[in-house]
């Protein structure tokens, strides 16, 4: 393949499938065009997409999880079921699907059987507006950052629900817990995605990826761009629960936290509810700091950049998304965890200042047009 | 690493209740400047990351032995100790005489020896009982034994569902010694001199036999001999 | 002094509530004895206000198996037995514990082998015991691989157990008058390329988790125990010495071949958390040091000084003995009438019952995960409390 080739594919692809169609936009085209069929078509292959995507995510995800911690402590992991225990996420599923539901005598009934569908509906209404690729995304709102964020920060209710409703003091500590955790990491997180919104000028998530046609921001941005992935990917991190923020639920103290008297169903809906919220906010990272499915380019590279525009949009988010969670589950299997109130100093004492005069530098940085590297538009 | 500089341990000695005793004070926190300390928390995170990050990358460290896949190579220690067994001759003579010295030095009541008087004259043993559910397999039995009859054994998988299970009868006949045996050239006097045991009886290890706490399992043979034996009476 | 005593109902009288509508109430929470903190069945039943704890009280006794009256019933040769069950841990160090005692009293001299032998087990078990230790405290304190690391080098010192005694844990290896097996030819060996082995493990040891500037900060100035405090608590072992009073019995009344080799108590200046953790490093170290001298110089000589059927008669009086486990002293009392060969009392001292209280002094004021930090810092064995 010559490098004209190259270059000619890239051109095809620059023109084609990078323009953005979500589904939304296609079933109202639908709709205009007055065929209903294919509108009920398109959304029902969306619903029936993100059930897949949660099913599938979260089985490879949990599968994924055990390998590596398993290999990250000297161990095989999972070799029982399948080759290499490739499906013994799905047997445990069924396990899990098969177990009692047991609601404790003295909860709150409703709120206990409700906080675990709660922290799920959170988490998939996040999954609805995430370019996975051009042509792949439910819905763009254009106020996309604002919603993921809003929603996102609605699972804390579930959370707070099931500690409380389970009328069990561990599991009280572990919802109170959870709710200072997150709500307070929201507040880094955010202060770190408005400097990608600063830099792009959006707040839909396919305008960031689009703006990030000449360079991922993790860089184009000038090192507050890398600052504020560091404090993105520390505050999410101890958004979505997991070590060394485990807090929560840490095993080791609270027995299993908010979700103590949860079994079976329910409790598999948290459980699938975290690793999912691991895959969005991973995503989040992708599509904010990494080009989201933008492939990698470098300056003036034409037969290099028309190789990596050969890769499909979605393996690109994918692999990105891969990255992230791959380094979430790294901290997992290295760090200790915190005690509540170093996680509270870490918030307010560290993160939210430094996040404060990040956001600061990026405005200068934006309004002065101060970039010390040349940024090179294709 | 951190703030904490390992190699700082200092070497002292320090008298206690009149002893002079050399001790090593364990290192403590340094005072850093803020900068540093951040620098160097954030140096101690990335070493850890680091280690756990090479072995993920080295699959020979993986040190997990997939039980009961490798059962044909699993190797155990001479001495390892998971039951107790009889030790047989080529002919598959034993040499207890049941002296009981391994009764008395069980903890444990473990083991219950029942004896008979031979042909010869001589004490002689007629059944070897071990309980398995009681052992703790401290080697006292094994240690005790003047005549070496007995040995522990590497058979480790005993799980069963009932405890009576691990009620074994460990001689395989009852009867004399190998040098009393040996002495009898005739072979037709030798069996003679031998009542069969089934050693471990397949599902009825006790052969149907009853203990004070343990109740028979078993044929309905068994069952009729021991009638009004047993827990279940 | 006077010690007010209170019966377990008074103490979980549950206080009023405010008058004000936004006071809050203090709780009361079991933690154990079914919980994932509790290394055994142990009950602390924690008085919270929100999340800072303001009293400890441990209910111990759910695993009392009476090994102590077991034992009269016992002579000395199988009491032996009972003592791995106390500490699992040191159970070759709980061994000679009672082994010594009743050397003592039945005034049976071992040889040079015998006293080899056994230190080095015991120190090959203190490492161990401690590398046990640093991997379930870093299970508690949330980093699950250090438990692993731990575990996976933990076998290879299993593994020479098993090879030399045929048992992991409770190994009933020691017995009055010398030990149960002789060493193997290729003991020496082994344990030498062990102690290669360890030296890099254990500065990655401090890599993983010593120098983790989470862990640091969970374990810097948690639970202050000061020296005086711990000697009235009655602490032993690494948790009194990490508060900086170097009782050591090894240095102090040293016994088997500690008296000819070198090596340092390790002590901590301050006495919190950080100082019993690193006090236990130090200890790894330290024990190695001792093996490192003794493994060359094994002396000639039977390894049990009497036969295995004789009678061992222990004349009629009382006799005390101790020694330094892994978590600290273990005292044995033997009383004998001098008829019977089963001793008529006999008491142990064990380590982690004093250590044990040593939370309900440490605890008020701190938060409900620094009473995981302290507790593991105190390495308890429950067992060994509930005896």
């Amino acid at each position: 393949m010559t490098a004209t080739s190259l270059t000619y594919f890239a051109i095809a692809a620059a023109q084609g499938a990078f323009k953005n169609v979500t589904v939304s936009e296609r079933t109202a085209q639908a709709f205009a065009d007055g065929s209903w069929i294919l509108a009920i078509v398109y959304i029902v292959v969306a619903l029936g997409g993100l059930a897949a995507l949660v099913t599938l995510s979260g089985l490879v995800l949990i599968y994924v999880e055990r390998k590596l911690a398993a290999h990250f402590q000297c161990r095989l992991g999972p070799m029982r079921v399948g080759w290499h225990g490739i499906f013994q996420t799905v047997a445990d599923a069924v396990k899990l699907l098969l177990k009692e539901d047991v609601i404790p005598e003295k909860a709150d009934k409703a709120m206990h059987l409700l906080a675990p569908f709660l922290s799920m509906m959170a988490t998939v209404m996040v999954l609805g507006v995430l370019p996975y690729s051009p042509i792949l995304q439910i819905t763009d709102i254009n106020i996309g950052v604002l919603f993921v964020t809003a929603v996102s920060g609605f699972g804390v209710m579930g959370i707070l629900l099931g500690g409380w409703s389970s009328n069990n003091k561990w599991s009280m500590v572990g919802a109170m817990r959870a709710g200072a955790q997150i709500i307070s990491y929201e507040i880094s997180a955010t202060l770190a995605l408005l400097v990608v919104v600063l830099f792009s000028g959006s707040l839909s998530l396919a305008e960031i990826v689009q703006s990030q046609d000449a360079g991922w921001w993790i860089w184009r941005a000038n090192g507050v761009g890398f600052v504020s992935f560091i404090i993105f990917v520390i505050a999410v991190t101890a958004e979505i629960n997991r070590t060394p923020f485990d807090i929560p639920e840490g095993e080791s103290e609270l027995a299993a936290g908010f979700h103590t008297e949860y079994s079976g169903l329910r409790f598999s809906f948290f459980f699938l509810a975290e690793f999912i919220n691991m895959f969005v906010v991973s995503g989040m990272t992708a599509t904010l700091f990494l080009g989201g499915w933008m492939p990698f380019h470098i300056g003036a590279w034409a037969g290099f950049n028309g190789f990596m525009d050969l890769i499909p949009p979605v393996l690109w988010f994918t692999g990105k998304t891969s990255v992230v969670i791959f380094l979430i589950m790294w901290f997992r299997w290295t760090f200790p965890r915190l005690r509540v109130d170093q996680l509270m100093y870490l918030e307010w004492k560290v993160l939210l200042p430094i996040g404060f005069v990040n956001l600061f530098a990026a405005a200068v940085v934006v309004l002065y047009n101060l970039y010390p590297f040349p940024i090179l538009v294709p | 690493m951190g703030r904490v500089d390992f190699n700082d341990v200092k070497h002292e000695t320090r008298t206690f209740a009149g002893v002079t005793v050399p001790v090593s004070v364990v290192p403590r926190f340094k005072r850093q400047a803020y900068p540093t300390r951040f620098l160097f928390s954030l140096k101690s995170l990335v070493d850890g990351m680091r280690l756990t990050f090479g072995y993920l990358v080295r699959p020979s460290t993986v040190v997990t032995r997939q039980y009961p896949e490798n059962r044909a190579t699993l190797k155990f220690p001479e001495r390892y100790r998971a039951s107790l067994k009889f030790k047989f001759d080529e002919n598959g003579y034993q040499s207890c005489n049941g002296c009981g010295s391994c009764e008395r030095a069980c903890p444990n009541g473990s083991i219950i020896l029942e004896t008979r008087k031979g042909a010869t004259g001589k004490n002689e043993i007629e059944r070897y009982i071990w309980r398995m559910d009681s052992c703790v397999l401290c080697n006292a039995c094994v240690e005790a034994c003047s005549f070496g009859s007995l040995e522990m054994s590497h058979d480790f998988e005993n799980a069963v569902y009932d405890r009576r299970l691990l009620v074994y009868t460990l001689n395989r006949y009852a009867g004399p010694t190998a040098n009393v045996l040996l002495k009898e050239e005739n072979l037709e006097a030798r069996e003679a001199m031998m009542t069969k045991i089934d050693a471990y009886g397949g599902q009825v290890p006790m052969n149907g036999y009853a203990l004070p706490t343990v109740a028979a399992l078993g044929t309905p043979r068994e069952k009729a001999a021991t009638d009004g034996k047993g827990e279940a009476s | 002094m006077t010690v007010r005593v209170r019966t377990l109902d008074e103490l979980l009288t549950p206080p009023a509530a405010g008058s004000s509508a936004l006071s809050t109430q203090e709780y009361f929470v079991n933690m154990g004895p079914q919980h994932p903190i509790a290394h055994g069945s142990l009950r602390l039943v924690l008085r919270l206000d929100g999340e800072t704890v303001k009293e400890v009280i441990p209910v111990p006794g759910f695993v009392h198996r009476g090994i102590e009256k077991m034992c009269e019933k016992l002579n000395p040769r199988q009491i032996i037995h009972l003592t791995d069950r106390l500490d699992y841990l040191s159970a070759v160090m709980n061994n000679w514990g009672v082994a010594k005692a009743v050397e003592k009293a039945a005034n049976i001299e071992t040889n040079g082998r015998i006293e080899t032998i056994r230190t080095l087990m015991s120190e090959l078990q203190r490492i161990q015991s401690h590398m046990l230790w640093w991997g379930v405290l870093g299970m508690d304190l949330g980093a699950y691989t250090a438990f692993l690391y731990a575990f996976r080098d933990r076998e290879i010192i299993s593994e020479l157990f098993e090879e030399t005694i045929g048992a992991r844990l409770t190994m009933n290896y020691v017995r009055p008058g010398g030990v149960m097996f002789d060493i193997l030819p290729d003991f020496q060996e082994k344990v030498k390329k062990l102690l290669k082995y360890l030296g890099p493990i254990i500065d990655e040891y401090d890599t993983l988790l010593s120098g983790n500037v989470i862990l640091q900060e969970r374990l810097r100035n948690v639970g202050v125990l000061d020296g005086k405090k711990a000697v009235a608590l009655g602490c032993t072992g690494p948790v009194l010495r990490a508060s900086g009073v170097p009782l050591d019995l090894r240095k102090l009344t040293p016994y088997g071949r500690y008296g000819d080799v070198e090596f340092n108590v390790a002590v901590g200046s301050k006495g919190d958390c950080w100082d019993r953790y690193y006090t236990r490093m130090e200890e790894i170290r330290q024990s190695m040091r001792i093996i490192e001298q003794l493994i060359d110089s094994i002396p000639e000589g039977p390894v049990n000084v009497l036969r295995a059927s004789a009678r061992i008669s222990i004349p009629e009086g009382t006799y005390y003995d101790q020694i330094e486990t892994a978590r600290g002293v273990l005292g044995v009392m033997l009383v004998s009438d001098g008829k019977s060969p089963s001793p008529y009392r006999v008491h142990f001292r064990s380590p982690n019952f004093n250590n044990l209280w040593a939370v309900t002094a440490l605890a008020p004021g701190w938060r409900i995960a620094d009473i995981i930090t302290i507790q593991s810092s105190l390495d308890l064995v429950i067992p060994d409390i509930d005896r």
